[in-house]
């Protein structure tokens, strides 16, 4: 009992330590973290960070606005860039634009812009998503297929893969990867959000995402892509059995299929992702996150220390590298020339050269809204609704516009046009 | 609520002992209920008549807490999403509830029959459901129903009669209530079986030189005998419903089938926690917790009228 | 109706010749059986495959990676399984005695003394019984931040010692087993109050108590709401909360999928175990005796 109780006890205290070392909390997903944080902690004895996974990307966002509005959100959290506009909004934020001005020239212009509002700077990019193709290129070679550089060849070796082998599909559209779709119809030109002077025009159902999500129905039409979730224990399998040939989606997806489909390591390769003909070569981000200081934190200094540390340092860099990330800053990305490639495109020479190709030219300013996590959801039972009832996609879009606005406008934005 | 009320206390010497006494055993439960049950209900009712609006600050504006009178509850009640998460839950309840009640019912009585075998086994059985928890129940079930690893699916699969669409279309709603009925049997089998034997079995005896079936029997003594389990056992069920959440929310991953607000519960659960509305959750939970106060009230009336009628 | 004394007393008449053993009811009984057990058969099996082998072999075909599976499940992130099973017994050990041992005092309380108030507390904790999850839980959060408990143990810990269902089933089973003239008699006897209750009523309410024990227990094992919500570190975790985790971390690194599997085996198998054992001291026919007239 004397054991349990000195257990409770010692669990409701708030902070410790000795007066001239700084404690940090820390909020951020996946193994690449430990390696990173301890070896943080070992080089600088007077700051020490302490890590808590909080759950995937959306888990954590979820915790954190509660944390904060609670007055105890950790010192620095991992935020998926497409989170934090709703996190400035929701004023969980701090503004570092005064501590971070060295730190703007180790960015590409278009990665800096994910995190840099008007001047306000919301945090410090970490990964990122470059969208590329990653493909099957045994099963490519066996059925004897090549890889398409455009959207158009895409649809055209998509039937030549059915009619290859009546098992096998090109790619699977999933309709709950809100992320996977905004990036494909950024990659068309789409812009779903807009603001200034906190004035915002929502655009879900531009031109460019009526054409992308009519291509996909097309494809769905034609049985030449499978339309059902990701990462099902039945969609792993059709993995497994090589029945999935392509998934378009972030650099980081290769650690992804990898473990699911151990047996394959070698197997895979990655390409540029196919493009609209006639249009620019130039890819979307999917997924990545930025390291953000709260507004809650009284250790800005420390923390803005420790994030640049964690975005720029080399031990830093190479870790998230190994473990299957992409570097924000570009001289991590630089390091990777030096990386073996992935496990699971273990045989690509040139995968490094594809990837920073892909990170090179990335489309200019991406724009999130506050609403995010409606939008995500709005879209997900819309297109798993028109998926299930063979209704047409664009109206999905439609609909998911309509929830946007309307949200938006309850809870008082002004939205224009 | 109980038959045989004590007698008053006599204000004796000892009084202020037995006076005091009922207050002192009631203080923790008392401090607890307020602490964890009244206020917080208290500030659910708060903030449900509060909103988060942008006010014209920062770069994006900013959310800030203000009153807005019962606007949560109008926009939810006009909201059709709401609605139809009710009228989905409704259909998963009215195959969840009776069948749940009904098996345990019969397994009940089929344990208590005389002429039954392998009882202890099929108890003990039976009752093994309970001790998986729900989150974990519907995990398995999901594997379960997944073609590619559905034990079931792969023998009609076998026979040349395809998988079986467990979580597809209409599907979803037998797969749901599957879960329930799995989880929920064996724990109202008990409670309705330890009712059973403390019926005396005299009572029986005399019905049996009469003549009377086992069938007959059951239903004509057993069943009205063991009432107030049944409609106890209902309430919990029908409560139960008002609030799933765990077995769709689980399930959801693994279909396109299930919205995020598949049921009322989800529905708040997204306000709350996914769209960050902490006061639009509350006002849904409001919502819920009176309708459950007054479906409850309902049954019990219904019931007490019929069931305990003949004994008043 | 009438109290009635299930159990040992009651007397089994000696079967008569229609009530010879007979197939349709124990097949129905058997087929009730095998329905509960295939999901944990399933588990049992899963957890014996290796990762390849989960979803690429028959269901039911045991695997070959057990022994892995169990190493990998205990060395994950340096024996964290162990600790939530340690948290898990905490919250639901502990809670649930102390919530028995409230709910006890609470319910004899109400059931053996008349005060003035009495009806009225009573219904308004049994009210309790009504209020949906995630309509307490929201508030809840916020007051354990206001006091700085929120991540710690107690925030899970003090809202599950309070349970209206459990002081209704305790008043329930004062009225049926502390009869008034016992209570009377010690009084006579010069027995203060607080005695009467620890060594008269307690050890006549225990059978009921080791029920709400029970029942408490399971409750507070199966919680997964509140310590979703109120928790962010993982080392204080309960053993569904963990397990959900590594499911919906799943998704993305799919090796978790085994742990996950393996670790549902191990949590479950030893409360079937206790629940078997315990079952016989379960006063469950008691829960409905208060709704009687």
């Amino acid at each position: 009992m004397a054991s349990v109780t000195a257990l409770l006890s010692s669990c409701g205290a708030i902070t410790g330590g000795d007066d001239d070392v700084v404690t940090l909390d820390f909020w951020c997903w996946g193994d690449v973290q430990t390696a990173r944080v301890d070896a943080f902690n070992a080089s600088h004895p007077d700051i020490q960070v302490r890590r808590t996974d909080a759950g995937g990307g959306n888990d954590t966002a979820t915790k954190l606005l509660t944390a904060s509005r609670a007055g105890n959100a950790p010192d620095v959290a991992c935020i998926e860039y497409q989170t934090v506009p709703a996190m400035v909004v929701s004023d969980v934020l701090a503004d570092i634009a005064d501590k971070t001005g060295p730190l703007t020239d180790t960015f590409t212009e278009e990665t800096w812009q994910l995190t840099d509002f008007e001047g306000h700077v919301y945090g410090v990019p970490d990964d990122i998503g470059p969208m590329v193709l990653l493909y099957n290129k045994a099963r490519f070679d066996e059925l004897g297929l090549r890889v398409p550089e455009t959207w158009e060849e895409f649809a055209e070796v998509a039937a030549e893969a059915r009619a290859a082998d009546p098992d096998t599909y090109m790619a699977t559209f999933s309709p709950t990867e809100f992320g996977n779709f905004a990036g494909l119809a950024q990659q068309a030109g789409a812009t779903w959000w807009q603001v200034e002077d906190r004035n915002w025009t929502v655009g879900f159902d531009d031109e460019s995402s009526l054409r992308v999500a009519q291509y996909w129905q097309d494809l769905i039409d034609q049985d030449l892509v499978t339309a059902e979730p990701l990462l099902t224990p039945e969609w792993n399998n059709r993995v497994n059995r090589g029945e999935i040939l392509t998934w378009p989606a972030g650099l980081w997806s290769p650690s992804v299929i990898y473990s699911i489909a151990e047996g394959q390591a070698g197997d895979w390769a990655i390409a540029p992702l196919p493009h609209w003909e006639g249009d620019s070569n130039a890819v979307a981000l999917q997924g990545g996150s930025a390291l953000c200081v709260t507004s809650n934190s009284d250790q800005v200094d420390a923390a803005v220390e420790f994030l640049t540390w964690m975005a720029t340092a080399q031990e830093s860099t190479d870790a998230q590298i190994a473990g299957g990330q992409y570097p924000a800053s570009l001289n991590g990305q630089a390091a990777t020339a030096e990386s073996p490639p992935p496990a699971l495109t273990g045989s690509q020479e040139d995968y490094w050269e594809v990837a920073t190709e892909a990170a090179a030219s990335t489309v200019p300013h991406i724009q999130w809204g506050p609403n995010v996590t409606t939008a995500n959801d709005a879209f997900a039972d819309a297109f798993s609704a028109a998926v299930r009832d063979h209704t047409p996609l664009t109206d999905a879009l439609r609909n998911t516009q309509e929830e946007v606005v309307e949200e938006m406008e309850r809870v008082g934005f002004h939205v224009t046009g | 609520m109980s038959g045989n009320s004590p007698p008053r206390v006599p204000s004796s010497g000892r009084g202020i002992s037995k006076f005091l006494a009922p207050y002192v055993f009631l203080t923790p439960a008392l401090v607890l209920f307020a602490a964890f049950l009244a206020i917080p209900v208290l500030y659910a009712l708060y903030l449900s008549v509060h909103g988060l609006r942008i006010v014209d600050e920062g770069v994006f504006g900013l959310r800030k807490e203000v009153f807005v009178g019962f606007a949560n509850y109008a926009d939810l009640l006009a909201d059709g999403s709401f609605w139809a998460g009710f009228g989905r839950m409704a259909l998963y309840g009215l195959l969840a509830v009776p069948l749940t009640l009904g098996l345990a019912l019969l397994f009940a009585l089929l344990l208590d029959h005389g002429g039954s075998r392998a009882r202890r086994f099929s108890r003990a059985a039976l009752f093994i459901p309970y001790a998986v928890p729900g989150v974990i129940a519907s995990l398995l079930w999901g594997f379960m129903y997944l073609p590619s690893t559905s034990p079931f699916s792969y023998l009609t699969d076998k026979m040349g009669l395809g998988t079986i669409p467990f979580l597809d279309g209409n599907g979803i709603y037998p797969s749901l209530a599957n879960i329930a009925i799995w989880g929920g049997t064996g724990f109202n089998m008990i409670i309705i079986y330890t009712s059973l034997r403390g019926i005396p079995p005299e009572l029986y005896d005399a019905a049996r030189i009469d003549g009377c079936s086992e069938w007959r029997l059951a239903w004509r003594i057993k069943v009205p005998l063991v009432a107030p389990a049944l409609v106890l056992t209902g309430l919990f069920s029908l409560i139960g419903t008002l609030q799933v959440y765990g077995e769709p929310k689980m399930l959801s991953p693994m279909t396109i089938e299930i919205s995020q607000t598949w049921v009322p519960v989800m529905h708040i659960y997204r306000d709350g926690f996914v769209r960050d509305d902490l006061p639009m959750a509350a006002a849904g939970s409001v919502i819920i917790a009176v309708g459950t106060l007054l479906l409850s009230v309902g049954l019990l009336r219904v019931t007490q009228r019929r069931t305990f009628g003949g004994f008043q | 109706m009438t109290e009635t004394n299930p159990g040992p007393s009651r007397l089994r008449p000696t079967l008569l010749p229609h009530q010879r053993a007979k197939i349709l009811p124990t097949a129905v009984l058997l087929i009730g059986a095998v329905y509960c057990l295939i999901p944990v058969a399933w588990i049992v099996v899963a957890s014996t495959k290796s990762r390849a082998e989960l979803f690429s072999t028959f269901t039911f075909s045991p695997g070959s990676g057990l022994l892995d599976n169990l190493h990998d499940l205990f060395a994950y992130e340096d024996g964290r399984y162990g600790q939530w099973a340690l948290n898990s017994l905490l919250y639901a050990g502990l809670g649930s005695l102390l919530c028995t041992l409230i709910s006890t005092v609470a319910g004899y309380a109400f059931s053996r003394y008349e005060f003035p108030g009495r009806t009225v507390l009573f219904y308004t904790i049994l009210g309790g019984v009504l209020l949906p999850g995630m309509l307490l839980a929201i508030p809840q959060y916020i007051i354990m931040t206001k006091v700085h408990m929120v991540g710690s143990y107690w925030s899970v810990l003090l809202p599950g010692l309070i349970s209206p269902f459990a002081i209704y089933l305790a008043r329930v089973y004062a009225d049926a087993s502390v009869p008034l003239s016992t209570i009377e008699s010690a009084r006579i006897d010069g027995a203060s109050e607080y005695r009467i209750f620890g060594t008269i009523a307690l050890p006549m309410m225990l059978p009921g108590m080791v029920t709400i024990f029970m029942l408490q227990f399971v409750g507070n094992w199966n919680n997964f709401l509140l310590p979703y919500i109120m928790l962010s570190d993982e080392s204080k975790f309960p053993i569904n909360l963990g397990l959900y985790t590594l499911l919906s971390k799943g998704s993305g690194e799919p090796a978790l999928y085994g742990i996950a599997i393996i670790g549902t085996a191990v949590s479950v198998i030893p409360l079937i175990a206790l629940l078997l054992f315990l079952q016989r001291f379960w006063r469950l026919d008691m829960i409905s005796g208060g709704l009687k007239g």
